[in-house]
Protein backbone atom coordinates (compact mmCIF):
# COMPACT_ATOMS: atom_id res chain seq x y z
CA UNK A 1 0.00 0.00 0.00
CA UNK A 2 1.28 3.42 -0.86
CA UNK A 3 1.48 6.18 1.69
CA UNK A 4 -1.36 8.28 0.34
CA UNK A 5 -3.72 5.31 0.48
CA UNK A 6 -3.16 5.00 4.17
CA UNK A 7 -4.80 8.36 4.77
CA UNK A 8 -8.02 7.23 3.07
CA UNK A 9 -10.64 6.12 5.53
CA UNK A 10 -12.24 3.85 2.93
CA UNK A 11 -9.27 1.64 2.42
CA UNK A 12 -10.13 -2.03 2.94
CA UNK A 13 -7.30 -2.65 5.36
CA UNK A 14 -8.64 -0.07 7.75
CA UNK A 15 -12.19 -1.23 7.41
CA UNK A 16 -11.15 -4.70 8.26
CA UNK A 17 -9.14 -3.55 11.20
CA UNK A 18 -12.01 -1.60 12.72
CA UNK A 19 -13.82 -4.86 13.07
CA UNK A 20 -17.44 -3.96 12.39
CA UNK A 21 -19.76 -3.25 9.54
CA UNK A 22 -20.99 -0.24 11.45
CA UNK A 23 -17.63 1.48 11.29
CA UNK A 24 -17.40 0.77 7.57
CA UNK A 25 -20.60 2.64 6.99
CA UNK A 26 -19.65 5.47 9.28
CA UNK A 27 -16.33 5.71 7.58
CA UNK A 28 -18.08 6.26 4.31
CA UNK A 29 -20.31 8.98 5.78
CA UNK A 30 -17.41 10.82 7.30
CA UNK A 31 -15.42 10.46 4.15
CA UNK A 32 -12.96 13.27 3.68
CA UNK A 33 -12.61 14.13 7.31
CA UNK A 34 -9.51 13.36 9.29
CA UNK A 35 -9.80 9.68 8.76
CA UNK A 36 -7.82 8.29 11.61
CA UNK A 37 -9.95 10.16 14.13
CA UNK A 38 -13.25 9.30 12.44
CA UNK A 39 -12.56 5.61 12.24
CA UNK A 40 -10.82 5.34 15.53
CA UNK A 41 -13.56 7.00 17.51
CA UNK A 42 -16.33 4.88 16.04
CA UNK A 43 -14.76 1.50 16.03
CA UNK A 44 -15.96 -1.01 18.56
CA UNK A 45 -13.24 -1.61 21.06
CA UNK A 46 -14.58 -4.86 22.48
CA UNK A 47 -11.95 -7.55 21.92
CA UNK A 48 -13.12 -10.23 19.49
CA UNK A 49 -13.54 -13.76 20.72
CA UNK A 50 -12.73 -16.74 18.56
CA UNK A 51 -16.40 -17.38 17.83
CA UNK A 52 -17.38 -13.73 17.24
CA UNK A 53 -18.53 -12.83 13.78
CA UNK A 54 -15.95 -10.86 11.78
CA UNK A 55 -16.78 -8.05 9.40
CA UNK A 56 -16.94 -9.00 5.76
CA UNK A 57 -13.75 -8.42 3.81
CA UNK A 58 -14.28 -5.28 1.74
CA UNK A 59 -12.64 -3.95 -1.35
CA UNK A 60 -13.08 -1.01 -3.69
CA UNK A 61 -13.38 -1.16 -7.42
CA UNK A 62 -14.62 0.97 -10.27
CA UNK A 63 -18.19 0.26 -11.39
CA UNK A 64 -16.78 -0.78 -14.76
CA UNK A 65 -14.58 -3.42 -13.25
CA UNK A 66 -17.39 -4.64 -11.00
CA UNK A 67 -19.61 -4.97 -14.07
CA UNK A 68 -16.90 -6.82 -15.97
CA UNK A 69 -16.16 -9.28 -13.18
CA UNK A 70 -19.85 -9.83 -12.52
CA UNK A 71 -20.52 -10.51 -16.21
CA UNK A 72 -17.56 -12.89 -16.39
CA UNK A 73 -18.61 -14.90 -13.33
CA UNK A 74 -22.29 -14.98 -14.26
CA UNK A 75 -21.41 -16.24 -17.74
CA UNK A 76 -19.14 -18.91 -16.25
CA UNK A 77 -21.94 -19.84 -13.89
CA UNK A 78 -24.39 -20.12 -16.78
CA UNK A 79 -21.99 -22.34 -18.70
CA UNK A 80 -21.59 -24.52 -15.60
CA UNK A 81 -25.35 -24.74 -15.17
CA UNK A 82 -25.84 -25.82 -18.79
CA UNK A 83 -23.07 -28.40 -18.41
CA UNK A 84 -24.60 -29.72 -15.18
CA UNK A 85 -28.06 -29.96 -16.77
CA UNK A 86 -26.65 -31.84 -19.75
CA UNK A 87 -24.66 -34.14 -17.50
CA UNK A 88 -27.65 -34.81 -15.25
CA UNK A 89 -29.87 -35.52 -18.27
CA UNK A 90 -27.22 -37.91 -19.57
CA UNK A 91 -27.25 -39.86 -16.30
CA UNK A 92 -31.02 -40.29 -16.01
CA UNK A 93 -32.44 -43.77 -16.68
CA UNK A 94 -33.96 -44.26 -20.11
CA UNK A 95 -37.43 -44.84 -18.61
CA UNK A 96 -37.29 -41.46 -16.87
CA UNK A 97 -36.16 -39.73 -20.05
CA UNK A 98 -38.96 -41.38 -22.04
CA UNK A 99 -41.46 -40.07 -19.51
CA UNK A 100 -39.98 -36.60 -19.99
CA UNK A 101 -40.57 -36.95 -23.73
CA UNK A 102 -37.09 -37.95 -24.89
CA UNK A 103 -37.66 -40.49 -27.65
CA UNK A 104 -34.02 -41.08 -28.46
CA UNK A 105 -32.11 -43.85 -26.75
CA UNK A 106 -29.68 -42.07 -24.45
CA UNK A 107 -28.04 -45.18 -23.00
CA UNK A 108 -24.35 -45.21 -23.75
CA UNK A 109 -21.21 -47.09 -22.70
CA UNK A 110 -19.99 -43.94 -20.92
CA UNK A 111 -23.09 -43.75 -18.76
CA UNK A 112 -22.84 -47.43 -17.86
CA UNK A 113 -19.17 -47.00 -17.07
CA UNK A 114 -19.75 -44.07 -14.72
CA UNK A 115 -22.66 -45.65 -12.86
CA UNK A 116 -20.86 -48.98 -12.58
CA UNK A 117 -17.82 -47.11 -11.31
CA UNK A 118 -19.93 -45.64 -8.50
CA UNK A 119 -21.20 -49.14 -7.75
CA UNK A 120 -17.65 -50.51 -7.71
CA UNK A 121 -16.38 -47.77 -5.42
CA UNK A 122 -19.25 -48.51 -3.07
CA UNK A 123 -18.42 -52.23 -3.16
CA UNK A 124 -14.75 -51.48 -2.45
CA UNK A 125 -15.76 -49.33 0.51
CA UNK A 126 -17.95 -52.19 1.80
CA UNK A 127 -15.04 -54.59 1.46
CA UNK A 128 -12.76 -52.25 3.43
CA UNK A 129 -15.41 -51.92 6.15
CA UNK A 130 -15.74 -55.68 6.54
CA UNK A 131 -13.95 -57.29 9.43
CA UNK A 132 -13.86 -61.01 10.00
CA UNK A 133 -13.89 -60.42 13.75
CA UNK A 134 -16.80 -58.02 13.91
CA UNK A 135 -19.98 -59.81 14.92
CA UNK A 136 -23.36 -58.58 13.78
CA UNK A 137 -25.89 -57.74 16.50
CA UNK A 138 -27.94 -60.64 17.81
CA UNK A 139 -31.43 -60.33 19.23
CA UNK A 140 -33.66 -61.87 21.86
CA UNK A 141 -36.50 -64.24 20.88
CA UNK A 142 -38.99 -61.53 21.83
CA UNK A 143 -37.55 -59.30 19.07
CA UNK A 144 -38.17 -61.78 16.25
CA UNK A 145 -40.25 -60.34 13.40
CA UNK A 146 -42.16 -62.15 10.63
CA UNK A 147 -40.14 -63.22 7.59
CA UNK A 148 -42.06 -63.57 4.37
CA UNK A 149 -41.34 -66.08 1.63
CA UNK A 150 -39.38 -63.84 -0.67
CA UNK A 151 -38.61 -66.29 -3.45
CA UNK A 152 -37.87 -64.12 -6.48
CA UNK A 153 -40.04 -66.29 -8.73
CA UNK A 154 -42.43 -69.12 -7.94
CA UNK A 155 -41.73 -71.27 -4.89
CA UNK A 156 -40.26 -74.63 -6.01
CA UNK A 157 -42.34 -77.78 -5.76
CA UNK A 158 -41.32 -79.66 -2.54
CA UNK A 159 -40.53 -82.76 -4.60
CA UNK A 160 -36.87 -81.82 -4.87
CA UNK A 161 -36.23 -82.15 -1.13
CA UNK A 162 -36.25 -85.95 -0.92
CA UNK A 163 -33.52 -86.39 -3.53
CA UNK A 164 -31.54 -83.34 -2.44
CA UNK A 165 -27.73 -83.35 -2.42
CA UNK A 166 -25.10 -80.69 -1.89
CA UNK A 167 -22.22 -80.89 -4.36
CA UNK A 168 -18.85 -79.37 -3.48
CA UNK A 169 -16.35 -78.58 -6.22
CA UNK A 170 -13.01 -76.82 -6.49
CA UNK A 171 -11.57 -78.62 -3.48
CA UNK A 172 -7.90 -79.24 -2.63
CA UNK A 173 -8.52 -82.93 -3.18
CA UNK A 174 -9.68 -82.23 -6.72
CA UNK A 175 -12.69 -84.40 -6.01
CA UNK A 176 -16.33 -83.58 -6.37
CA UNK A 177 -18.04 -84.29 -3.06
CA UNK A 178 -21.73 -85.00 -2.69
CA UNK A 179 -23.35 -84.70 0.73
CA UNK A 180 -26.91 -85.33 1.81
CA UNK A 181 -28.59 -83.47 4.65
CA UNK A 182 -27.91 -86.27 7.17
CA UNK A 183 -24.15 -86.12 6.41
CA UNK A 184 -24.22 -82.41 7.10
CA UNK A 185 -26.30 -82.35 10.28
CA UNK A 186 -24.60 -85.33 11.89
CA UNK A 187 -21.06 -84.34 11.12
CA UNK A 188 -21.08 -80.65 12.09
CA UNK A 189 -22.13 -78.92 15.27
CA UNK A 190 -25.24 -76.81 15.09
CA UNK A 191 -25.08 -73.09 15.88
CA UNK A 192 -28.10 -70.96 16.57
CA UNK A 193 -28.42 -67.23 16.10
CA UNK A 194 -31.10 -64.57 15.95
CA UNK A 195 -29.93 -61.99 13.44
CA UNK A 196 -31.36 -59.39 11.08
CA UNK A 197 -31.75 -60.21 7.43
CA UNK A 198 -31.68 -56.99 5.36
CA UNK A 199 -33.13 -56.86 1.86
CA UNK A 200 -31.73 -54.57 -0.83
CA UNK A 201 -35.27 -53.20 -1.12
CA UNK A 202 -35.04 -51.76 2.39
CA UNK A 203 -37.15 -54.08 4.52
CA UNK A 204 -35.59 -56.36 7.08
CA UNK A 205 -36.56 -59.18 9.43
CA UNK A 206 -35.13 -60.45 12.69
CA UNK A 207 -35.15 -64.24 12.45
CA UNK A 208 -33.97 -67.24 14.43
CA UNK A 209 -31.73 -69.60 12.51
CA UNK A 210 -29.84 -72.79 13.22
CA UNK A 211 -27.25 -74.56 11.13
CA UNK A 212 -23.61 -75.36 10.60
CA UNK A 213 -20.94 -72.77 10.15
CA UNK A 214 -19.76 -72.32 6.58
CA UNK A 215 -16.29 -72.08 8.13
CA UNK A 216 -16.63 -75.63 9.53
CA UNK A 217 -17.49 -76.93 6.07
CA UNK A 218 -14.48 -75.08 4.63
CA UNK A 219 -12.24 -76.72 7.24
CA UNK A 220 -13.67 -80.19 6.60
CA UNK A 221 -13.47 -79.88 2.82
CA UNK A 222 -10.74 -77.32 2.15
CA UNK A 223 -11.01 -75.41 -1.12
CA UNK A 224 -8.08 -75.40 -3.54
CA UNK A 225 -5.33 -73.02 -2.47
CA UNK A 226 -5.91 -70.42 -5.19
CA UNK A 227 -9.63 -70.13 -4.41
CA UNK A 228 -10.86 -66.72 -3.24
CA UNK A 229 -14.50 -67.11 -4.08
CA UNK A 230 -17.38 -69.48 -3.69
CA UNK A 231 -20.03 -69.77 -6.35
CA UNK A 232 -23.20 -70.75 -4.48
CA UNK A 233 -25.99 -72.15 -6.65
CA UNK A 234 -29.49 -73.42 -6.44
CA UNK A 235 -30.72 -75.42 -9.39
CA UNK A 236 -34.28 -75.64 -8.08
CA UNK A 237 -35.20 -71.94 -8.32
CA UNK A 238 -38.03 -70.98 -10.64
CA UNK A 239 -38.96 -67.79 -12.42
CA UNK A 240 -42.31 -66.06 -11.92
CA UNK A 241 -44.07 -68.32 -14.43
CA UNK A 242 -42.68 -71.48 -12.83
CA UNK A 243 -39.92 -72.31 -15.34
CA UNK A 244 -36.46 -73.32 -14.10
CA UNK A 245 -34.36 -70.25 -13.29
CA UNK A 246 -31.17 -71.42 -11.56
CA UNK A 247 -29.89 -68.94 -8.99
CA UNK A 248 -26.15 -68.36 -8.70
CA UNK A 249 -24.30 -66.00 -6.44
CA UNK A 250 -20.71 -65.02 -5.74
CA UNK A 251 -19.43 -65.04 -2.17
CA UNK A 252 -15.90 -64.05 -1.14
CA UNK A 253 -14.29 -66.65 1.09
CA UNK A 254 -13.45 -64.05 3.75
CA UNK A 255 -17.18 -63.58 4.29
CA UNK A 256 -17.84 -67.33 4.05
CA UNK A 257 -15.43 -67.77 6.99
CA UNK A 258 -17.26 -65.25 9.19
CA UNK A 259 -18.40 -67.01 12.39
CA UNK A 260 -22.01 -65.92 11.80
CA UNK A 261 -22.15 -67.16 8.22
CA UNK A 262 -24.27 -70.30 8.47
CA UNK A 263 -25.42 -73.02 6.18
CA UNK A 264 -28.81 -72.96 7.85
CA UNK A 265 -30.88 -76.06 8.31
CA UNK A 266 -33.35 -74.70 10.86
CA UNK A 267 -35.70 -71.74 11.12
CA UNK A 268 -37.49 -70.95 14.40
CA UNK A 269 -36.12 -74.19 15.84
CA UNK A 270 -37.76 -76.32 13.11
CA UNK A 271 -36.20 -77.82 9.97
CA UNK A 272 -36.40 -75.33 7.09
CA UNK A 273 -39.62 -75.33 5.12
CA UNK A 274 -39.59 -75.07 1.32
CA UNK A 275 -40.54 -71.37 1.65
CA UNK A 276 -37.28 -70.69 3.43
CA UNK A 277 -35.04 -72.91 1.31
CA UNK A 278 -35.27 -76.47 2.64
CA UNK A 279 -33.17 -78.35 3.37
CA UNK A 280 -30.10 -76.05 3.36
CA UNK A 281 -29.79 -72.34 2.75
CA UNK A 282 -27.07 -69.78 3.12
CA UNK A 283 -27.48 -67.33 5.99
CA UNK A 284 -24.92 -64.57 5.67
CA UNK A 285 -26.04 -61.64 7.81
CA UNK A 286 -23.12 -59.39 6.74
CA UNK A 287 -24.54 -59.42 3.19
CA UNK A 288 -27.80 -58.27 1.65
CA UNK A 289 -30.64 -60.79 1.60
CA UNK A 290 -30.13 -61.55 -2.07
CA UNK A 291 -26.84 -63.31 -1.21
CA UNK A 292 -28.67 -65.66 1.17
CA UNK A 293 -29.27 -68.42 -1.38
CA UNK A 294 -32.12 -70.81 -0.62
CA UNK A 295 -32.04 -74.55 -1.33
CA UNK A 296 -28.31 -74.60 -2.16
CA UNK A 297 -27.45 -77.49 -4.47
CA UNK A 298 -23.84 -76.72 -5.37
CA UNK A 299 -20.87 -74.79 -4.00
CA UNK A 300 -17.88 -74.29 -6.30
CA UNK A 301 -14.64 -72.73 -5.09
CA UNK A 302 -12.93 -70.61 -7.72
CA UNK A 303 -9.98 -68.22 -8.02
CA UNK A 304 -11.74 -65.46 -9.99
CA UNK A 305 -14.95 -63.70 -9.02
CA UNK A 306 -17.78 -65.83 -10.40
CA UNK A 307 -20.98 -64.61 -12.07
CA UNK A 308 -23.73 -63.30 -9.86
CA UNK A 309 -27.46 -63.41 -10.63
CA UNK A 310 -28.29 -59.91 -9.36
CA UNK A 311 -25.02 -58.27 -10.42
CA UNK A 312 -26.03 -59.24 -13.96
CA UNK A 313 -29.27 -57.36 -13.36
CA UNK A 314 -27.60 -54.09 -12.39
CA UNK A 315 -27.12 -54.60 -8.64
CA UNK A 316 -23.79 -54.56 -6.86
CA UNK A 317 -21.58 -57.65 -6.55
CA UNK A 318 -20.07 -57.56 -3.11
CA UNK A 319 -23.23 -56.50 -1.26
CA UNK A 320 -21.56 -56.20 2.14
CA UNK A 321 -23.68 -54.39 4.68
CA UNK B 1 -5.86 -4.91 -4.10
CA UNK B 2 -3.58 -3.48 -6.73
CA UNK B 3 -6.43 -3.12 -9.19
CA UNK B 4 -8.04 -0.39 -7.08
CA UNK B 5 -5.19 1.91 -8.02
CA UNK B 6 -5.29 5.44 -6.75
CA UNK B 7 -7.65 7.45 -8.92
CA UNK B 8 -6.59 10.86 -10.28
CA UNK B 9 -9.18 12.73 -8.26
CA UNK B 10 -8.21 11.00 -5.07
CA UNK B 11 -9.33 13.04 -2.09
CA UNK B 12 -6.97 14.06 0.62
CA UNK B 13 -7.77 15.00 4.16
CA UNK B 14 -8.55 18.62 3.28
CA UNK B 15 -11.05 18.10 0.44
CA UNK B 16 -14.80 18.13 1.03
CA UNK B 17 -17.38 15.91 -0.77
CA UNK B 18 -15.03 14.49 -3.35
CA UNK B 19 -16.21 12.72 -6.47
CA UNK B 20 -15.82 8.99 -5.86
CA UNK B 21 -16.12 6.69 -8.84
CA UNK B 22 -15.44 3.60 -6.75
CA UNK B 23 -17.89 1.07 -5.41
CA UNK B 24 -17.35 -0.60 -2.09
CA UNK B 25 -17.92 -4.34 -2.39
CA UNK B 26 -18.02 -6.91 0.37
CA UNK B 27 -16.96 -10.50 -0.11
CA UNK B 28 -19.85 -12.49 1.25
CA UNK B 29 -19.15 -16.07 0.17
CA UNK B 30 -15.90 -17.94 -0.30
CA UNK B 31 -15.33 -19.52 -3.71
CA UNK B 32 -15.58 -23.05 -2.29
CA UNK B 33 -18.81 -22.20 -0.48
CA UNK B 34 -20.30 -20.91 -3.76
CA UNK B 35 -19.16 -23.96 -5.70
CA UNK B 36 -20.52 -26.42 -3.19
CA UNK B 37 -23.75 -24.41 -2.85
CA UNK B 38 -24.55 -24.71 -6.55
CA UNK B 39 -23.30 -28.28 -6.88
CA UNK B 40 -25.81 -29.19 -4.20
CA UNK B 41 -28.64 -28.37 -6.59
CA UNK B 42 -28.10 -31.28 -9.04
CA UNK B 43 -26.73 -33.58 -6.32
CA UNK B 44 -29.67 -33.12 -3.95
CA UNK B 45 -32.12 -33.37 -6.82
CA UNK B 46 -30.48 -36.63 -7.89
CA UNK B 47 -30.53 -37.94 -4.32
CA UNK B 48 -34.20 -37.10 -3.82
CA UNK B 49 -35.37 -38.45 -7.19
CA UNK B 50 -33.40 -41.69 -6.88
CA UNK B 51 -34.25 -41.88 -3.17
CA UNK B 52 -37.99 -41.92 -3.81
CA UNK B 53 -37.43 -44.56 -6.51
CA UNK B 54 -35.65 -46.65 -3.87
CA UNK B 55 -38.46 -45.93 -1.40
CA UNK B 56 -40.90 -47.44 -3.93
CA UNK B 57 -39.30 -50.89 -3.51
CA UNK B 58 -40.18 -51.01 0.18
CA UNK B 59 -42.22 -48.04 1.41
CA UNK B 60 -41.67 -46.95 4.99
CA UNK B 61 -45.33 -46.03 5.30
CA UNK B 62 -47.54 -49.05 4.66
CA UNK B 63 -50.94 -50.30 5.72
CA UNK B 64 -52.76 -53.63 5.47
CA UNK B 65 -53.22 -54.53 1.78
CA UNK B 66 -56.41 -53.15 0.28
CA UNK B 67 -58.81 -56.12 -0.23
CA UNK B 68 -59.63 -55.14 -3.83
CA UNK B 69 -56.41 -53.62 -5.21
CA UNK B 70 -53.87 -55.27 -2.91
CA UNK B 71 -52.18 -51.91 -2.47
CA UNK B 72 -50.37 -51.28 0.82
CA UNK B 73 -48.33 -48.18 -0.02
CA UNK B 74 -49.48 -44.84 1.38
CA UNK B 75 -47.65 -42.99 -1.42
CA UNK B 76 -49.66 -45.01 -3.94
CA UNK B 77 -52.86 -44.05 -2.08
CA UNK B 78 -51.92 -40.40 -2.43
CA UNK B 79 -51.36 -40.92 -6.17
CA UNK B 80 -54.77 -42.59 -6.46
CA UNK B 81 -56.38 -39.71 -4.57
CA UNK B 82 -54.65 -37.11 -6.77
CA UNK B 83 -55.70 -38.90 -9.96
CA UNK B 84 -59.28 -39.07 -8.71
CA UNK B 85 -59.60 -35.46 -7.51
CA UNK B 86 -57.29 -33.25 -9.54
CA UNK B 87 -59.04 -31.98 -12.69
CA UNK B 88 -57.50 -33.33 -15.87
CA UNK B 89 -55.96 -36.37 -14.22
CA UNK B 90 -59.00 -38.67 -14.29
CA UNK B 91 -57.61 -40.48 -17.31
CA UNK B 92 -54.20 -41.05 -15.70
CA UNK B 93 -53.14 -44.55 -16.71
CA UNK B 94 -51.46 -45.73 -13.49
CA UNK B 95 -52.82 -43.75 -10.52
CA UNK B 96 -50.80 -45.71 -7.90
CA UNK B 97 -47.62 -44.68 -9.72
CA UNK B 98 -48.54 -40.99 -9.93
CA UNK B 99 -46.28 -39.96 -7.03
CA UNK B 100 -43.38 -42.06 -8.32
CA UNK B 101 -43.82 -40.82 -11.87
CA UNK B 102 -43.77 -37.20 -10.73
CA UNK B 103 -41.49 -37.15 -7.68
CA UNK B 104 -38.91 -39.80 -8.51
CA UNK B 105 -37.03 -41.34 -11.41
CA UNK B 106 -39.96 -43.72 -11.67
CA UNK B 107 -41.26 -46.96 -10.18
CA UNK B 108 -39.70 -50.37 -10.79
CA UNK B 109 -36.10 -49.32 -11.32
CA UNK B 110 -34.44 -50.16 -8.03
CA UNK B 111 -31.06 -51.22 -9.44
CA UNK B 112 -30.74 -48.06 -11.56
CA UNK B 113 -31.91 -45.85 -8.71
CA UNK B 114 -29.41 -47.40 -6.29
CA UNK B 115 -26.50 -46.82 -8.67
CA UNK B 116 -27.48 -43.17 -9.13
CA UNK B 117 -28.04 -42.78 -5.40
CA UNK B 118 -24.52 -44.03 -4.62
CA UNK B 119 -23.03 -41.73 -7.26
CA UNK B 120 -24.88 -38.73 -5.84
CA UNK B 121 -24.27 -39.77 -2.23
CA UNK B 122 -20.50 -39.96 -2.63
CA UNK B 123 -20.61 -36.63 -4.51
CA UNK B 124 -22.69 -35.16 -1.68
CA UNK B 125 -20.15 -36.27 0.92
CA UNK B 126 -17.23 -34.81 -1.06
CA UNK B 127 -19.22 -31.64 -1.71
CA UNK B 128 -19.92 -31.33 2.01
CA UNK B 129 -16.18 -31.45 2.68
CA UNK B 130 -15.63 -28.71 0.08
CA UNK B 131 -18.31 -26.61 1.78
CA UNK B 132 -16.73 -27.04 5.20
CA UNK B 133 -13.32 -26.17 3.74
CA UNK B 134 -14.83 -23.00 2.23
CA UNK B 135 -16.43 -22.05 5.54
CA UNK B 136 -13.13 -22.47 7.35
CA UNK B 137 -10.98 -20.76 4.73
CA UNK B 138 -13.35 -17.83 4.32
CA UNK B 139 -14.17 -17.61 8.02
CA UNK B 140 -17.86 -17.77 7.14
CA UNK B 141 -18.60 -20.40 9.75
CA UNK B 142 -18.77 -17.71 12.44
CA UNK B 143 -21.77 -16.10 10.76
CA UNK B 144 -23.70 -19.37 11.01
CA UNK B 145 -23.34 -19.84 14.75
CA UNK B 146 -26.58 -19.50 16.64
CA UNK B 147 -26.87 -16.72 19.23
CA UNK B 148 -28.91 -16.47 22.37
CA UNK B 149 -30.69 -13.38 20.97
CA UNK B 150 -31.95 -15.49 18.04
CA UNK B 151 -34.65 -16.87 20.30
CA UNK B 152 -36.32 -13.47 20.55
CA UNK B 153 -35.28 -12.22 17.12
CA UNK B 154 -36.61 -15.20 15.19
CA UNK B 155 -40.32 -14.49 15.85
CA UNK B 156 -39.74 -10.85 14.80
CA UNK B 157 -38.22 -11.97 11.51
CA UNK B 158 -40.95 -14.53 11.04
CA UNK B 159 -43.59 -11.84 11.60
CA UNK B 160 -41.79 -9.58 9.15
CA UNK B 161 -41.73 -12.24 6.40
CA UNK B 162 -45.33 -13.21 7.11
CA UNK B 163 -46.62 -9.65 6.93
CA UNK B 164 -44.42 -8.48 4.07
CA UNK B 165 -46.71 -9.49 1.16
CA UNK B 166 -49.76 -7.93 2.86
CA UNK B 167 -47.83 -4.74 3.64
CA UNK B 168 -46.81 -4.54 -0.02
CA UNK B 169 -50.35 -5.09 -1.21
CA UNK B 170 -51.80 -2.49 1.15
CA UNK B 171 -48.85 -0.13 0.59
CA UNK B 172 -48.14 0.04 4.28
CA UNK B 173 -44.72 0.68 5.72
CA UNK B 174 -43.25 -2.56 7.00
CA UNK B 175 -39.86 -1.91 8.56
CA UNK B 176 -37.29 -4.66 8.46
CA UNK B 177 -36.14 -5.70 11.96
CA UNK B 178 -32.73 -4.25 12.69
CA UNK B 179 -29.68 -6.49 12.70
CA UNK B 180 -26.00 -5.82 12.08
CA UNK B 181 -24.78 -9.33 11.38
CA UNK B 182 -24.32 -11.08 8.06
CA UNK B 183 -27.57 -13.01 8.49
CA UNK B 184 -30.73 -12.37 10.41
CA UNK B 185 -31.87 -14.75 13.14
CA UNK B 186 -34.05 -16.90 10.85
CA UNK B 187 -31.41 -17.11 8.15
CA UNK B 188 -28.90 -18.20 10.75
CA UNK B 189 -31.27 -20.87 12.02
CA UNK B 190 -31.82 -22.14 8.47
CA UNK B 191 -28.22 -21.95 7.28
CA UNK B 192 -27.05 -23.59 10.49
CA UNK B 193 -29.55 -26.45 10.38
CA UNK B 194 -29.08 -27.36 6.73
CA UNK B 195 -25.42 -28.42 7.11
CA UNK B 196 -26.42 -30.29 10.28
CA UNK B 197 -29.19 -32.00 8.30
CA UNK B 198 -26.65 -32.83 5.60
CA UNK B 199 -24.45 -34.45 8.21
CA UNK B 200 -27.41 -36.40 9.59
CA UNK B 201 -28.48 -37.51 6.11
CA UNK B 202 -25.00 -38.86 5.51
CA UNK B 203 -24.84 -40.63 8.87
CA UNK B 204 -28.36 -42.10 8.63
CA UNK B 205 -27.49 -43.08 5.06
CA UNK B 206 -24.45 -45.03 6.25
CA UNK B 207 -26.53 -46.52 9.07
CA UNK B 208 -29.03 -48.04 6.63
CA UNK B 209 -26.47 -48.80 3.94
CA UNK B 210 -24.12 -50.70 6.26
CA UNK B 211 -26.36 -51.72 9.18
CA UNK B 212 -24.02 -54.53 10.22
CA UNK B 213 -20.58 -52.88 10.06
CA UNK B 214 -22.10 -49.62 11.41
CA UNK B 215 -24.69 -51.21 13.72
CA UNK B 216 -23.66 -48.77 16.47
CA UNK B 217 -24.55 -45.90 14.13
CA UNK B 218 -27.96 -47.41 13.39
CA UNK B 219 -28.41 -47.86 17.15
CA UNK B 220 -27.83 -44.12 17.70
CA UNK B 221 -30.83 -43.39 15.49
CA UNK B 222 -32.93 -46.06 17.18
CA UNK B 223 -32.07 -49.06 15.02
CA UNK B 224 -32.16 -49.91 11.34
CA UNK B 225 -35.84 -49.23 10.73
CA UNK B 226 -35.82 -45.97 12.66
CA UNK B 227 -32.74 -44.80 10.73
CA UNK B 228 -34.73 -45.29 7.50
CA UNK B 229 -37.48 -43.06 8.88
CA UNK B 230 -34.90 -40.43 9.85
CA UNK B 231 -33.34 -40.59 6.40
CA UNK B 232 -36.77 -40.18 4.78
CA UNK B 233 -37.85 -37.15 6.82
CA UNK B 234 -34.49 -35.42 6.46
CA UNK B 235 -35.26 -35.32 2.74
CA UNK B 236 -38.44 -33.37 3.49
CA UNK B 237 -36.39 -30.92 5.52
CA UNK B 238 -34.43 -29.97 2.38
CA UNK B 239 -37.64 -29.55 0.41
CA UNK B 240 -39.12 -27.46 3.23
CA UNK B 241 -35.96 -25.35 3.24
CA UNK B 242 -35.53 -24.90 -0.50
CA UNK B 243 -39.00 -23.50 -1.22
CA UNK B 244 -38.83 -20.42 1.05
CA UNK B 245 -35.08 -20.14 0.40
CA UNK B 246 -35.61 -19.63 -3.34
CA UNK B 247 -38.63 -17.36 -2.86
CA UNK B 248 -36.80 -15.14 -0.35
CA UNK B 249 -33.64 -14.87 -2.44
CA UNK B 250 -35.67 -13.85 -5.48
CA UNK B 251 -37.64 -11.38 -3.36
CA UNK B 252 -34.44 -9.98 -1.89
CA UNK B 253 -33.12 -9.21 -5.34
CA UNK B 254 -30.11 -9.41 -7.56
CA UNK B 255 -27.49 -8.49 -4.98
CA UNK B 256 -28.20 -11.60 -2.89
CA UNK B 257 -28.26 -13.93 -5.88
CA UNK B 258 -25.13 -12.34 -7.34
CA UNK B 259 -23.27 -12.72 -4.07
CA UNK B 260 -23.69 -16.52 -4.30
CA UNK B 261 -22.45 -16.53 -7.90
CA UNK B 262 -19.78 -13.84 -7.88
CA UNK B 263 -19.09 -13.62 -4.18
CA UNK B 264 -19.62 -9.88 -3.73
CA UNK B 265 -22.34 -7.78 -2.30
CA UNK B 266 -22.54 -4.02 -2.61
CA UNK B 267 -24.88 -3.76 0.35
CA UNK B 268 -23.00 -2.51 3.36
CA UNK B 269 -25.48 -3.14 6.09
CA UNK B 270 -28.14 -5.61 5.19
CA UNK B 271 -31.10 -4.50 7.25
CA UNK B 272 -30.70 -0.82 6.44
CA UNK B 273 -30.04 -1.49 2.77
CA UNK B 274 -33.23 -3.53 2.66
CA UNK B 275 -35.11 -0.79 4.48
CA UNK B 276 -33.81 1.92 2.15
CA UNK B 277 -34.87 0.01 -0.92
CA UNK B 278 -38.42 -0.38 0.16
Amino acid sequence: MSDDQKSDSLQPEEIRSTGSLLSAKCARQTDGGPSSVAVGSLSIKKPQGFFDERSLPATEMTPGRLRYLTRRDVLLFGAGAVAALTGAGFLLPQDTLSRLGVRQNMDSPGKEWLLNKALRIDDDVAEVLYSGNRRVPTYAKSQITPLKNNYNGATPDPGYVSGWNLTLEGLTSGLSISLDIRNLTSRFSVHEQITRLVCVEGWSAVAWWGGLRFDDLLRAYPPMSQANWARVESSVNLDASGNPDPYFMSLDLATARHPQTLLATHFKGQPLTVDHGAPLRLLVPVKLGLKNVKAITRITYVAEEPRDYWAERGYSRYDGI
Amino acid sequence: MSHSATPANKPNSTSTLPHRPHVLVFRRHHLLVRWSHWLNVPILLGLILSGISIYWASPVYQHKPDPTTGNFDVAADIGIWISAHVPGLHQYSRPPDWIYNHMSLGPGMLALALRLHWLCAYSFILNGLVYVAGLVMGGGWRSLLLRRTDLSDSPKMFWYYLGFPFAKLTRRRWPHPHFNTKYNALQRAAYFSIPVAGFLSITTGWAIHKPMQFHWLAAIFGGYNAARVWHFWLMWLYIAFVVPHVILVLADGWDSLRSMIVGWSTKVKRSEAIANER
